[in-house]
């Protein structure tokens, strides 16, 4: 374990003092119990590498899911000033903009026998293409890419997927200004092409569930979250075009670094001045990237509403299915907050974490206004995920952020070597989850002992009242990639 | 399931990503066992026929640069093209100032689903922690894959 000088702030607090070429200390967010595995991997001395960017602001940050990444930690959060500070495409990682969108239906538990959880689970894989290099749902041509990378959910809305009550609900409003399409590479187009309204592979799932649990009455009122109600889960990004996006400006910034003699311990954290050309393209990019991830989950969505009506034989008006919200958790945005006592608009990377606005904040929707912006904590897929709320601590301390998930506590490999030969669809049917995964390799991959427990994680974002808990759910029926 | 891997190759378990160490005698030998160790993650190579050849040509500023590159390069071909590969043919490696070019020969074929099963999707090929470095025995490199 690496000798960190580390100082206990509080019971949620921990501090990684400035030494060296660090501009600012690192700060952790984590229970005691939860230091001892955090501390065992390298992510602490990434989010101390992170602390040497030129123009980071106040601290390098840390959420209670940080585990190793390259470059930036997941679960990292860094901001920095718009003048002397850098972009870094490490810092938002290679799937721009993947991120969680939560529905909410008029449905219960109760009105859903296990046969049909399991029409509903074939239909919505039938639905939504997963799985490795997964593409189908939905292609479109070189002359439609540049709009759909332009505008985002709405380009989707506008093709009938959805509706504008959907993008009321979605962080940025589902678009983004400032994407270029010109400043994006044909590869990365290429790759673009068909994989509107895919899943993936990986961690990315879409989950049926059920509110199992509510800590908040008035804010799941607010979000229509009623106890017994079925949900749907998507968790998703930008694909392809998104990975391509990043690898391609992360090669355009390490050529550059010389050149605005930037010196950083790990080459991973390839940046460069927000002003510069290189900065630019990769912002301008990076938008596309975005949007391009909001239309795909936008199209997943309306296609989740499709495999309710065709599983279940129930109309729009009877299944209800609307959007509650949906947060981006990897994701660059020039921000509003308050440094050294002062507003200040500032770059913001979140990679691995969730914005989090409280009550009151311009930018959560009206309907939320009162109550904070929804917040969506997936688990993994036989245990819960948590839906909380942001505060102003979060506003004050975070950038207005918090954590985003359970994080792995197993590599893939020791998942499969614990899994041996059980058969995990079997066993989680048994305990009422219908699972249908592309692979049986990726299913083994991610069965839930190879996650933290997303409870204890919960628990140190709500101790360091950086959010409020709203509702658990529990989960029904998932497909997987 | 996989077998087990040669001695050149040391596979690095990280809890999201995977990360590969490889060990050659000479340096063109250092990239095309880093290709094939990444082929090994993706597919059964036994299931691999070698009928398609393509050349490809990369650049970097230096050899990490150009071994991000040349990953990334078969990685997008793979991903694209639905391709698979399994023999790397380096033919040569110069190295100028602050351009460094690789060119090889590659072999491999189409994906056929009812022969290969591509196990995983690799998003990316990292700059982190990526080390190349000659040794008393040769050379040796560390990549990590973003999974």
């Amino acid at each position: 374990m690496p000798d960190y000088d580390l100082e206990k702030l509080d019971d949620y607090r921990w501090q990684i003092a400035k030494t060296g070429g660090m501009r600012v200390p690192a700060r952790l967010y984590a229970t005691e119990a939860m230091l001892d595995d955090i501390l065992s991997d390298d992510a602490p001395q990434q989010a101390a590498n992170v602390a040497h960017m030129p123009g980071i602001l106040k601290a390098s940050l840390a959420m209670p899911d940080i585990h190793w990444g390259y470059g930036f930690p997941i679960g990292g959060v860094a901001a920095f000033d718009p003048d002397a500070g850098v972009i870094s495409p490490g810092g938002v990682g290679y799937d721009i903009n993947c991120g969680v969108r939560l529905m909410s239906s008029k449905l219960t538990k109760d009105d859903l026998d296990r046969r049909d959880t399991e029409r509903l689970v074939d239909a919505l894989f039938r639905r939504v293409p997963t799985g490795v290099g997964s593409s189908g749902a939905l292609r479109v041509d070189h002359a439609t890419l540049p709009r759909v990378l332009k505008k985002g959910a709405a380009w989707a809305v506008d093709e009938g997927y959805g509706s504008d009550a959907d993008l009321d609900v979605v962080e940025e409003g589902g678009q983004v200004n400032g994407a270029d399409p010109d400043a994006v590479s044909s590869r990365a187009k290429e790759r673009g092409l068909d994989q509107i309204g895919t899943l993936g592979s990986g961690n990315h799932f879409l989950e049926v569930g059920y509110v199992a649990e509510i800590y908040d009455e008035t804010a799941a009122a607010a979000m229509g979250l009623h106890e017994g109600h079925v949900t749907a889960i998507i968790h998703s990004g930008s694909r392809g075009f998104g990975y391509q996006v990043c690898d391609d400006a992360l090669s355009d910034m390490d050529k550059a670094m010389n050149k605005y003699n930037i010196e950083l311990p790990d080459r991973q954290l390839a940046c460069t001045p927000i002003d510069s050309p290189e900065g630019q393209k990769y912002i301008r990019g990076m938008r596309c990237a975005i949007n391009y991830a909001f239309a795909n989950r936008q199209v997943m969505a309306q296609n989740t509403r499709l495999a309710f009506e065709e599983a279940l034989d129930l109309t729009p008006r009877e299944h209800g299915l609307h959007t509650v919200y949906e947060v981006a958790h990897n994701i660059a945005k020039f921000e509003t907050h308050h440094i050294d006592g002062r507003e200040q608009e500032v770059c913001v990377h979140r990679k691995g974490a969730t914005r989090a606005l409280p009550a009151g904040h311009p930018l959560v929707p009206d309907r939320y206004q009162k109550v904070g912006q929804p917040v969506l904590i997936p688990g993994d897929m036989g245990r819960y995920s948590y839906v909380l709320v942001g505060t102003d601590t979060a506003m004050s301390e975070t950038f207005g952020s918090t954590c985003h998930g359970a994080g792995r506590k197993m590599s893939r490999r020791q998942a499969r070597k614990t899994a041996g030969n059980r058969n995990v669809t079997a066993e989680l049917a048994n305990e009422g989850i219908i699972v249908r995964g592309e692979s049986r390799r990726t299913v083994t991959e991610e069965i839930s002992e190879a996650y933290k427990d997303v409870a204890d994680v919960v628990e140190a974002v709500e101790g360091a009242e950086l959010s409020q808990k709203v509702a658990q759910l529990r989960p029904l029926g998932v497909i997987k990639g | 399931m996989p077998s087990a891997p040669p001695d050149w190759l040391r596979e690095i378990d990280h809890t999201g990503d995977i990360g590969l160490q490889v060990t050659a005698a000479t340096l063109p030998q250092l990239f095309e066992r880093a290709a094939l160790a990444m082929f090994r993650v993706l597919t059964d190579l036994e299931t691999v026929q070698t009928t398609d050849t393509t050349t490809i040509r990369v650049d970097g500023r230096d050899r990490v640069a150009l071994m991000v590159r040349w990953l990334s390069e078969l990685n997008y071909r793979h991903t694209v093209d639905d391709v698979l590969y399994r023999a790397f043919d380096v033919r040569s490696i110069n190295e100028a100032d602050d351009s460094f070019t690789l060119t090889a020969t590659v072999h491999g074929e189409a994906i056929d689903p009812a022969r290969h099963t591509v196990y995983t999707e690799i998003k990316a090929i990292t700059f982190h922690g990526l080390d190349i470095q000659e040794t008393d025995d040769g050379w040796g490199v560390q990549v990590i894959f973003d999974m």
